[in-house]
């Protein structure tokens, strides 16, 4: 007998069944190793080889890593190398937004000739292994005597960042129509005071998606750290890696659980800065 | 209150000639309509007076001032966008101050602005939306915001590029009427762009036709109207078109339609090369049954209805003259159905005679008919 349907109730068909079952697979396949980590986290030293999910929980490693014995284990303080991390990527994303966000505009506003080579030499960056450039860069640095410093951390990284701000700001600049602009320019406005006034805060959401996404490359961001610093400026993703132990004894329980205390500023920013990713700010100025 | 001159203005995009060679001369407190179809450079040449557009060649007077090199913000006009171009993150009163505040338009204390911004909203109905933001507006809402951000301020020269154009057709009418009427409008130098002829003919002192670029002709609504300078501007006025057909001139008549329409060839006219096209405006033709007496002097074709619309009180008839179909807008009460045959009739002021040419392109009027040209109302 059929029954009566309710809105928003789909049919249960066998097609519907594997799709479901094909996403719920995919999901334990992406999730697994997540999920993985989070149990050697909170392993012992005894357990943390064992391939069982039967154990007794502990937070000690996350403890260790936090305290001395963490950094007698690696010679690297944990705390610190966070404390670094956030300099470095905040100071990065800093300069990419004060000289990007200006570029941006600019690209978004003017074309002129070479215009768009400028913008791809820029994102060609991106392309290049870092590895390709790291052995000079690590012989400039040595150089100008920034080796292990942040102000050379900060310098290497918005070379990540900048490409990302400069070419997601430019489409938000160019969905904006330059009538906006114009009419400031005939209200008596000059052209700087448009683009603050009148243009900026139109883009606001992109500032902020753009901002969160570099801020997240720059993080997570390995090879440059692990060659251009020593133990002054070193960031938490090489930190983490000391746990495996150069030469020593593996500690994979402590890598974990460094490498989850690692996950979680990103993440907490990500979280605040949701609402701000809300596109649609400029509906209404224009016609559609 | 400014003139404004356009002396050889041009510009191009690429290698299209939005703007080119274009002289115009605007008096003081003149209200003056650029009437062109899309394409024709009408938002390019305002952009050029406001100073938005940097143009290849030529110069924008203002006041006797040259314009070569002034930034927009110290050229002292008002400009309505066709897209409104509303600042989203501000309300209507935000949007209505921002000139008022810049500096550039002179020093307003709060209560000043309050008091302006007060006048041009109650003279443009919005003062109940003063604390809405531009996306919570109806279009014609924001387009009347938009116009009250040029009345609000003092300015040389209102530049207004299709102000009326998103409205409904009865908000377009209405507020046609209330432009005509605002007191800034008649005070200052305006500069009018517009698609819609009906417009240009209402609101305009002068009207400029523009096509690709290029000023067809400048004149009043009467001249404009009734002595376009081609079949061009003949055509873009008046809806239905005006109704042009090829004829021959032969023995001192010019005839048509295989005959079926005859008239006396004007000796005034320079119809040498024996062809010739003639225009008439369907709302100049008169529509009688056939046979009944035309009014001494017209023209009369013959022909059979084929289709009749009605238009309201009007109806628009497309009548077959000879195998050429004639439309003609008239009165109900001539009673004709389809497949009526009928006489048209028109005055010789009435007819076009253009310059013939290949099909397809536009042609200079030679002039009308009749031996004069109507007189010239001048208001």
């Amino acid at each position: 007998m059929a029954k009566e349907m309710k809105p928003g109730q789909k049919r249960v068909t066998a097609g519907s069944v594997v799709a479901d079952v094909m996403i719920l697979a995919w999901f334990v396949f992406s999730l697994f190793p997540l999920l993985w980590m989070l149990l050697l986290a909170l392993k012992n030293d005894a357990d943390q080889t064992s391939t069982y999910f039967a154990f007794s929980p502990t937070f000690e490693n996350f403890v260790t890593v936090l305290s001395q014995r963490g950094q007698d284990l690696t010679s690297v303080n944990f705390g610190q190398a966070m404390l670094t991390s956030v300099i470095n990527c905040v100071g990065a994303v800093l300069v990419s937004l004060v000289v990007g966000v200006p570029a941006a505009y600019a690209a978004g506003r003017w074309k002129y000739r070479g215009s768009e080579d400028l913008m791809f030499q820029m994102l060609s960056f991106r392309f290049a292994p870092e590895l390709m450039v790291i052995v000079p860069l690590f012989v400039i640095y040595n150089t100008l005597g920034i080796f292990d410093t942040k102000v050379g951390m900060v310098w290497v990284l918005q070379l990540v960042t900048m490409p990302l701000v400069v070419w997601i700001l430019r489409s938000y600049f160019q969905d904006l129509s330059p009538e906006l602009e114009q009419a400031a320019l005939l209200d008596g406005y000059t052209r700087i005071r448009a683009f603050l006034t009148v243009a900026l805060p139109l883009v606001r959401p992109g500032i902020a998606a753009s901002a969160l996404l570099a801020f997240i490359f720059a993080w997570n961001n390995y090879v440059f750290p692990l060659i251009l610093t020593d133990s002054a400026a070193t960031t938490v993703t090489v930190a983490v890696t000391k746990y495996l132990g150069g030469g020593g004894q593996a500690y994979y329980n402590l890598t974990a659980a460094a490498a989850l205390l690692g996950a979680l500023p990103p993440l907490v920013l990500a979280l605040t800065i949701q609402r701000y990713l809300v596109r649609g700010l400029s509906f209404g100025a224009v016609k559609a | 209150m400014a003139t404004v001159e356009l002396l050889g203005l041009s510009k191009a995009y690429g290698d299209v000639e939005a703007v080119a060679d274009l002289e115009l001369s605007i008096g003081d407190g003149e209200f003056f309509v650029v009437l062109g179809p899309s394409g024709a450079g009408k938002t390019t040449t305002l952009k050029s007076v406001a100073g938005l557009v940097e143009v290849d060649r030529g110069d924008v007077v203002i006041a006797g001032r040259s314009m070569r090199g002034v930034e927009p913000y110290h050229r002292n006009v008002a400009m309505a966008f066709e897209s409104y171009a509303l600042y989203p993150q501000k309300t209507v009163f935000e949007n209505l101050a921002s000139p008022l505040r810049s500096g550039r338009t002179g020093r307003y204390s709060a209560s000043d602005q309050q008091q302006r911004i007060d006048a041009v909203t109650t003279t443009l109905g919005i003062n109940h939306l003063l604390k809405r933001f531009p996306r919570e507006l109806s279009n014609g809402q924001r387009q009347r915001v938009a116009l009250g951000r040029v009345l609000v301020r003092p300015a040389d020269v209102y530049l207004l590029d299709e102000p009326l154009s998103h409205l409904d057709a009865k908000l377009r009418a209405q507020m046609r009427a209330e432009l005509k009427q605002l007191g800034e409008m008649s005070n200052t130098t305006s500069l009018y762009v517009t698609h819609d002829y009906q417009e240009a003919l209402a609101l305009g002192d002068r009207i400029a036709v523009l096509r690709h670029g290029r000023l067809v002709q400048v004149g009043t609504p009467h001249e404009i109207w009734r002595t376009p300078v081609d079949s061009f501007v003949a055509k873009a006025l008046g809806q239905p078109e005006i109704n042009i057909v090829d004829a021959e001139v032969a023995d001192g008549r010019l005839r048509a339609a295989g005959g079926a329409i005859d008239l006396p060839a004007p000796q005034h006219l320079d119809l040498a090369g024996g062809r010739a096209r003639l225009g008439f405006r369907p709302r100049d033709l008169g529509l009688v049954r056939a046979g009944a007496t035309a009014p001494a002097g017209d023209v009369v074709l013959r022909g059979r209805v084929g289709l009749a619309e009605r238009l309201g009180r009007l109806m628009e008839f497309s009548v077959d003259v000879g195998g050429t179909d004639v439309i003609v807008v008239a009165d109900s009460d001539a009673g004709a159905r389809e497949g009526d045959v009928v006489d048209l009739h028109v005055p010789l002021t009435d007819v076009h005679v253009f310059a013939a040419g290949p099909a397809e392109e536009d042609t200079l009027r030679l002039g009308g008919a009749a031996v004069r040209e109507p007189a010239q109302e001048r208001s």
